[in-house]
């Protein structure tokens, strides 16, 4: 027997799914068809499936806001056991003798979880509604109110009449409707609808079933409502976050995808073209939540960058461009396809980002901000020429003298003259084990050349046999790489990866960040095979190991230590108990300061923002030395020179200069060997 | 209309690796690198945006070493379209310099000729206006904008407290400061470009060289005191004591 009720609701199903799918097939083939970057994916299906099941299944990434991330766990799997329920309504609304779970125990549990999840889930929209609209949490205020409001009216729409339909059904008011669902699931499974139930006097007679139809009909029209508008929303992220999860480059910060100069004819991101296939599914799975924004140090202090702008900005512009440019040719494509730089994006909040990946890491469908502003950054660059007069002086810098400032290069190992070592570019002599990689800060600036020194008396106390390059040590090219200038930093690259096979260097050590990073993931890319170690780790070792052995001093008693996390050693190296297990060996009175490990705030410098004026807003620096100041932090230990330059400064500049210390951790551990 | 200008390039020993002989005294630039001159960038960008504006060529002449051919392939990275190197460059000797660039000059069809307003190894200044006089054209000096129409050029020129208009027929020799732009980041397709092209270069003629007589360009010699003041007021006090006996 077939019902108008079962036909109506298979017409409505069909029409939303062909919408759904539609929309999707839409956007997805933009993806498919649109972008010209090609990218490399390199990770194994079963940490694939390992990153799935933490920041999907158990949405890991979005405890990093704690009460954000229950609210959206909850409403998650409330969907998850809701989808049961959806899935049976429909089955047996169109055919109402078709049993799509098969009655018995494990139907009854899945409908025990429904009926708890339900109510879980309208708790959890009244949080959701206070929390943009009563507590007004910042991050979300200005962004898609009305499709927050619409998205949870639809939401608790679903869950009341769920509810309601319990209730009549409890009433009897169901029986023998076609299509009825849950009939003959014990009342125990259903303590929920049974606690409302109980509130209300029994419904019977026609208004009853009247009111039931009219209940079902609301919830089914709602239901299909979802379905088509999800893809048109930012709750397409219900998609395309998943997927994008599971193909994401890994939990760790990808390098930045090399440019083959010599068969790539685009450089950079200048218009939606220059994307890969997986920044598109980036675009559709941001959700506009603003946890990148609101751990952005930029946007912290002032500046106009937000991550999330940018994200949600070149998304409008896929969704605007890329159906007229899907269907046109190569020639017209070029008209259809505007530069991305100018509108909707400023080149000075290109410009503002220190690429610290915090907005990275905070974000729970893992999205990479970054790589998309360096793109962008290297069109300005490398096909317009255009840069921060400062950082056009940077480069013309690193081109004459292989470091970001005008320094003669062949004094870059004056430093270490007195010191005893063995400095190559002098010596040639090869019979060492482990090259020491000074970085030009601490070649070159008269602060940081002391914790070269430490680092050199920590080594010789090790009896480590090492050796430094002297003046054939060239900027690692980390400067022009973050800035957009792959060229040159392909450049430096090159020149520095054949001086180390010409020195047969096996292993390195570096006492900067940036340098650690660029030689062991971005030299990596390039072919170099060797071990490289930051200072921090090293000396980690040789205390463990029982090579160094440390003191306490007089004076730790009276001091307040707190460490500041380098963006390039935690978020991008995830080195973060070394040194502090350094610092802790010696004293116990340590305080971390807000923000810290993977959410520290940078200290302004990466980027290459140490060599860009920054003008907009509050300093970064001087914004992390206020959170040293509140914790009453006398030493602030670090592990990296930009940061000590950046931090060292802001001391200054505040007046801190008697209250505070900023040491390295070299320092720290060099001062209190036996 | 489009027109044809030339850029005076000058290339350098860095002048940060530059060092002395510490017992002659003698400057030694034979292992120094080189590098464009500052003002020639900015020669070169004003040509460059005359040539975006108006259309027409820009040549680059350098007169140096052999080794400057890097650099002239930086000026057609920067949007110099043809260039020569003339080599045989003997030192500082604008008159000489300006007779071999005139020689060449001379059998070319141009406009206009840029050049920086003096160049930082010598600091002369001369040498536009010895092309200038050589020539027979006007000059137009320490240009901040440059205009042109037809046959007249129209510049902005920066005196030490003012400004000024001048106003002449082309062609003309027109010098430009740091003030007048801020030289391009040439673009990485242009770089690669600029690397495939050929670079010519020739002898200059005449191969003497006349002029002007270099005396001397021995580094001065400094003794440091190596005076120590461990009390900061002592120090000042005896610092402003020496600063008060050299101006007096």
């Amino acid at each position: 027997m077939i019902y108008l009720s079962s036909v109506l609701l298979l017409i409505g199903l069909l029409v939303a799914v062909a919408s759904f799918l539609y929309t999707l097939y839409s956007l997805f083939w933009n993806a498919v068809k649109i972008p010209e970057k090609k990218i490399r994916m390199k990770i194994s299906l079963p940490r694939r499936i390992y990153i799935l099941i933490r920041n999907v299944a158990l949405q890991g990434k979005l405890f990093k806001d704690l009460s954000g991330g229950i609210m959206h766990a909850l409403m998650f799997w409330g969907f998850v056991a809701f989808a049961g329920y959806s899935a049976t309504f429909f089955a047996r609304g169109i055919d109402p003798s078709y049993e799509l779970i098969s009655p018995g125990l494990f139907k009854d549990v899945i409908f025990l979880t429904v009926d708890i999840f339900a109510i879980v889930v309208i708790v959890d929209v009244i949080y959701a509604v206070s929390r943009r609209w009563i507590l007004k949490i910042p991050r979300y205020q200005g962004y898609n109110g009305f499709e927050a409001a619409f998205i949870l009216l639809l939401v608790s729409v679903l869950m009341v009449t769920y509810y309601a339909l319990g209730v009549l059904r409890m009433d009897g008011a169901s029986a023998g409707i076609p299509g009825a669902i849950m009939e003959g699931i014990p009342p125990a499974f259903t303590p929920v609808t049974g606690f409302f139930a109980s509130l209300f006097p029994a419904a019977s007679g026609s208004g009853a079933v009247d009111l039931y139809w009219v209940l079902y009909s609301i919830h089914a029209i709602d239901f299909l409502t979802f379905l088509v508008y999800i893809p048109t929303s930012k709750h397409l992220h219900l998609v395309a976050a998943p997927l994008n999860v599971l193909l994401s480059k890994d939990t760790k910060p990808a390098q930045l995808t090399p440019i083959d100069f010599e068969n790539q004819k685009r450089f950079g991101a200048s218009d939606i073209r220059d994307f890969s296939w997986k920044d598109y599914l980036d675009f559709y799975s941001c959700t506009e939540c603003g946890r990148c924004t609101y751990n952005c140090p930029a946007f912290l202090t002032g500046k106009t960058l937000s991550p999330r702008d940018i994200i949600w900005d070149l998304r409008e512009v896929v969704i605007a461009q890329g159906s007229k440019a899907r269907h046109s040719g190569i020639e017209e494509r070029d008209k259809i396809l505007t530069p991305v730089i100018g509108d909707p994006i400023s080149e000075e909040d290109l410009w503002s980002c220190t690429t610290c990946m915090a907005c990275v890491e905070q974000c729970p469908v893992m999205i990479d901000h970054v790589e998309k502003i360096v793109d962008m950054r290297r069109s300005l660059v490398l096909n317009q020429g255009k840069a921060p007069k400062e950082t056009i002086e940077t480069y013309t810098n690193m081109e004459n003298y292989g470091s970001p400032w005008v320094n003669d290069p062949s004094t870059r190992g004056d430093w270490a003259k007195d010191l005893g070592i063995n400095i190559l570019s002098e010596t040639q002599n090869d019979d060492f084990d482990i090259l020491y990689w000074v970085g030009c800060v601490a070649s070159y600036d008269r602060r940081n050349q002391d914790i070269a020194k430490s680092i050199v008396s920590i080594l010789k106390k090790a009896n480590v046999k090492f050796a430094i390059l002297g003046s054939e040590e060239k900027c690692t090219g980390d400067p022009a790489k973050r800035t957009g200038n792959e060229y040159l930093a392909q450049n430096l690259a090159t020149a520095n990866i054949e001086t180390l096979n010409r020195h047969k260097v096996h292993r390195v050590i570096t006492g900067c960040p940036h340098c650690f990073n660029s030689l062991k993931n971005d030299y990596k890319a390039m072919g170099l095979e060797m071990e490289v170690i930051h200072h921090t780790e090293f000396i980690n070792q040789l205390v463990s190991l029982g090579k160094l052995d440390l003191k306490s001093l007089e004076s730790d008693d009276k001091e307040k230590f707190t460490y500041h996390d380098s963006c390039y050693l935690g978020r991008y190296n995830k080195i973060y108990e070394e040194p502090r297990t350094i610092i802790k060996a010696v004293t116990d009175n340590y305080e971390e300061m807000e923000m810290n490990k993977s959410k520290a705030l940078c200290c302004g410098a990466g980027g290459g923002r140490l060599w860009m004026n920054e003008t907009v807003g509050t300093k970064i620096s001087h914004k992390r030395m206020e959170m040293a100041d509140k914790i009453n932090a006398t030493t602030v230990v670090t592990a990296c020179p930009y940061c000590m330059v950046m931090l060292d400064d802001a001391r200054r500049v505040m007046g801190k200069e008697e209250k505070m210390h900023i040491t390295d951790i070299a320092e720290f551990v060099a001062s209190r060997l036996n | 209309m489009p027109y044809n200008i030339i850029v005076l390039i000058k290339v350098i020993p860095d002048l940060e690796q530059i060092k002395p002989n510490p017992t002659t005294g003698e400057i030694v630039t034979d292992r120094t690198p080189l590098r464009l001159e500052t003002l020639s960038e900015n020669a070169i960008e004003a040509a460059v945006q005359l040539k975006e504006k108006y259309g027409g060529k820009v040549f680059g002449l350098i007169f140096g070493k052999p080794e400057s051919a890097p650099m002239l392939k930086k000026a057609f990275a920067m949007g110099v379209d043809d260039g020569i190197v003339i080599t045989g460059y003997k030192g500082n000797n604008p008159v000489y310099t300006a007779e071999v660039l005139c020689g060449k000059i001379k059998g070319m069809q141009y406009d206009l000729i840029i050049a920086g307003n003096q160049s930082a190894d010598t600091y002369t200044g001369l040498l536009p206006g010895i092309i200038s006089g050589k020539l027979g054209i006007n000059l137009l000096g320490n240009a901040l904008t440059i205009a042109l129409e037809e046959r007249k050029i129209r510049v902005k020129s920066t005196l030490e407290k003012k400004i000024q208009n001048l106003n002449a027929t082309l062609p003309a020799v027109v010098s430009v400061t740091q003030e007048t732009n801020q030289p391009r980041l040439p673009p990485v397709m242009q770089i690669m470009a600029a690397g495939r092209k050929q670079i010519v270069t020739e002898a200059a003629q005449p191969q003497t060289m006349t002029g002007t007589l270099q005396i001397s360009n021995k580094a001065p010699r400094s003794e440091r005191k190596r005076q120590l003041y461990e009390k900061p007021e002592e120090g000042i006090a005896a610092v402003v004591r020496a600063i008060k006996e050299e101006i007096r």
